[in-house]
């Protein structure tokens, strides 16, 4: 059963992970998704963004055919959605949590089970999982007796158990420690690496830039943004200065300074569209500071999601 | 298929692997025969204080008789009535019965029983507790034997224990049944009332294990992933097959139980040991099958409207709040089920047991004290299981939309609109 994902064998690059067309759902009065469309192709890392309150929850629950659209259409790799698609997907909601008194391994070979797997193979691979996690030891524990990181570590066990081809990710590192939150990240990437492809939500903007190739930004329940995230932020061009300098910060008042966001050590400018960055640097040394560094830079991420989300 | 298998094996085997599972299966028959044998004793051993009574006389003549047509004793050997004093023909009517009110008042007596001067009027029995009809019927066969009495001397007529010739027939109820005749000692009541004790207890209990099981997937957020897997019917269904098969274990032992001491009773009465209570226990096996029937019908009408409860709720607070609308009918059948008990042929009874809410416990009363038509069960079955349709189709749309609902408890109206979503 989980052996599927290989044998999509025609067009692997042409079919769609994820293909959702003018994607419409309504909740009595509000809107919560409106129109969004979204092609994820096979073996991608996307960063699926927007603000609380979006509609990201929604698109992923009607991707999980949890919820149905009231109009467009949503393929799982080629087919409608549907809930045979759904055992082709992993899904880690964001608002955790299992059954609390079942013991870990039967818990997990149960899901694995519902998601298609035979007891004895979904038994297998919860040892190899619990091993791999270092939770080998708590298998035969009660959920509610492990600490938050170690059920988070359980709850992504149950997620990708039955190997599935494409795997959703909501806040995975939300609660884990560092050493915890590489291990997720090593997984993650060890499934890329395989084939598989990932969409993860988040709101923080560092591990999207870390991870993911592509991205989709929801607003108010429409995608504003979606594309790979290089292109995307080569569009924005190199618009932020980025100056460390010892002195006064009255030249920071130049007309061609749009924004300024401080640091300890410095400051980084946003520029007005077509400005000069060079303008910068002959007000700053005719000022009289002393410039430490002085360099271009690609607008973050964050900068991109701030400026797409306040302005929609 | 399979999954719903999956569902429904992992609800059963973590239920009856629970401590809870064991304690119920010990505690709730116990409950139900406790509560059997305590209305049996109450009602054997009530008031052990014999009643204090004056006796007004306004006929004349007639108290001495009447005292001495009062002299029954209680099971324990004291007397039942303690006439404390008689008047005869008072002075004064009112002033007498100023006296008395204020002794009965004070707690110094118990009643007065005024016997008028015109035997054709009404005898009248003053006293602060009216409620005790069991003493009535003695005080009346007392005056009424003092009357006869005092009849027959005025005309001449002695005879030397009137109590003898007035005495009423001691009544003897032997119940016809099918499978012939037997003396009645109260057990098909005591039957017929723990029947409805227990079946009542297991539907709400099992009503709200289905509740609090949907609640508890809704509230520790496993219910996301779970109908990442499953649909919402799937889940529904799982869980509620799942429990009904918790209680088909717990039925299984019950029965098993109780054949066990049903038989150990007969063997201890065939050894002449005897033992009455045990014999006593003794319940036909169609009867059995009977509250089997009714029992899985009830539970699968009124577990999946509690399932609907959980899942519109998201803490057990506001589920206790909502829980009424399921329970509602269960406890109104507790209100009427005494119609059905004094007469279970009657119109009301029969009309109250074929409504489905009420069935699941009105019809096995019936059946436990006299076998109804056939059509009667037949309608009676039919419409319960019409209804079961129904009601699980209403509650999976409110499941379905409740399942991912948090906040807020719905209010009834809500809930009647998540019926109309597709």
């Amino acid at each position: 059963m989980d052996e599927d994902a290989g044998s999509i064998s025609i067009g692997r690059e042409s079919v769609d992970a994820i293909a959702l067309e003018n994607v419409t759902k309504s909740y009595e009065s509000v809107t919560a998704v409106s129109g969004v469309n979204l092609r994820v192709r096979q073996g991608a890392v996307l960063g699926l963004l927007g603000p609380n309150g979006a509609g990201k929850t929604t698109t992923i629950r009607m991707v999980m055919n949890i919820l149905a659209p009231d109009e467009g259409s949503i393929h799982v790799l080629g087919k409608p959605v549907s809930d045979e698609s759904r055992d082709s997907i992993g899904y880690l909601p964001e608002e955790r949590g299992l059954y609390p008194r079942m013991k870990i391994r039967s818990l997990i070979v149960f899901l694995g089970a519902l998601h298609g797997l035979t007891e004895a193979e979904a038994d297998r691979r919860a040892r190899e999982w619990l091993d791999r996690f270092e939770l080998g030891e708590w298998s035969e524990k009660k959920m509610i007796d492990l600490s938050k990181g170690m059920q988070q570590k359980v709850q992504f066990i149950t997620s990708v158990l039955h190997k599935p081809p494409i795997v959703i990710l909501d806040e995975p590192f939300s609660g884990l420690d560092p050493v915890n939150a590489s291990t997720i990240k090593d997984v993650m990437l060890e499934m890329r690496d395989q084939g598989s492809t990932i969409i993860l939500s988040t709101h923080r903007m560092e591990q999207v830039e870390k991870m993911c190739d592509s991205i989709c930004l929801i607003n108010k329940g429409r995608s504003v943004l979606d594309g790979e995230l290089r292109a995307i932020k080569q569009s924005y061009g190199k618009n932020t200065v980025h100056i460390e300098f010892t002195g006064s910060d009255a030249f920071l008042n130049h007309p061609a300074i749009a924004s300024i966001n401080r640091f300890g050590t410095g400051v980084e400018a946003k520029l007005n569209p077509g400005a000069d960055p060079q303008d910068i640097l002959k007000a700053a040394v005719q000022s009289g500071v002393q410039i430490n560094r002085f360099e271009l830079l690609e607008p973050s991420l964050s900068d991109i999601f701030i400026e797409k989300t306040a302005h929609a | 298929m399979h999954k719903l298998w999956l569902i429904i094996k992992r609800e059963y085997v973590t239920r009856v692997k629970t401590k809870g599972f064991v304690i119920g299966t010990v505690i709730v028959p116990l409950i139900g025969i406790g509560f059997t044998l305590l209305i049996v004793f109450l009602v054997s051993h009530q008031s052990r204080q014999s009643l204090r009574l004056v006796i007004v006389d306004n006929a004349g003549g007639l108290a001495p008789s009447v005292a001495a047509g009062l002299q029954t004793k209680m099971p324990d050997g004291t007397a039942r009535f303690n006439v404390v004093d008689s008047i005869n023909r008072p002075a004064s009517l009112a002033a007498a019965q100023d006296d008395l009110r204020a002794k009965i008042n004070s707690g110094a007596l118990d009643a007065y029983l005024m016997l008028p001067s015109d035997l054709s009027q009404p005898v009248e029995l003053h006293t602060k507790n009216p409620g005790n009809f069991s003493l009535l019927g003695q005080l009346s066969a007392a005056v009424n034997q003092a009357v006869v009495e005092a009849w027959l001397r005025a005309r001449g007529i002695h005879v030397d224990n009137v109590r003898e010739l007035v005495r009423s027939a001691d009544l003897q109820v032997i119940k016809v049944s099918k499978t012939g005749e037997s003396v009645e000692k109260g057990q098909t009541i005591g039957v017929a009332i723990a029947l409805v004790i227990l079946l009542y207890t297991t539907l709400l209990m099992y009503g709200i294990i289905t509740m609090r099981s949907v609640l508890e997937e809704k509230t520790t957020r496993t219910m996301e992933v779970l109908i990442s897997a499953v649909t919402p019917s799937e889940l529904l269904a799982g869980k509620i097959l799942g429990v009904a098969g918790v209680a088909f274990t717990q039925f299984l032992i019950w029965t098993a139980s109780l054949a066990l001491l049903g038989s150990y009773g007969a063997a201890m009465a065939a050894m002449g040991g005897g033992s009455s209570i045990l014999s006593a226990l003794h319940v036909p096996a169609s009867l059995l099958l009977c509250a089997l029937v009714y029992f899985f019908g009830g539970y699968f009408l009124y577990s999946s409207m509690f399932a609907a409860v959980g899942a519109a709720c998201s803490n057990e607070q506001d589920a206790a709040q909502l829980q009424w609308i399921a329970m509602a009918p269960l406890v109104f059948t507790m209100v009427i089920y005494s119609l059905v008990l004094n007469d279970p042929a009657s119109r009301v009874s029969i009309v109250l047991s074929e409504i489905p809410f009420f069935a699941p416990v009105l019809m096995p009363l019936r059946v436990s004290l006299q076998t109804p038509p056939a059509w009667q069960l037949a309608l009676s079955i039919t419409l319960l299981f019409v209804s079961i349709g129904a009601v699980i189709y209403g509650s999976a749309k409110v499941y379905r939309v409740g399942i991912l609902m948090y906040g807020k408890r719905p209010t009834l109206p809500e809930l009647v609109r998540w019926l109309r979503y597709s």
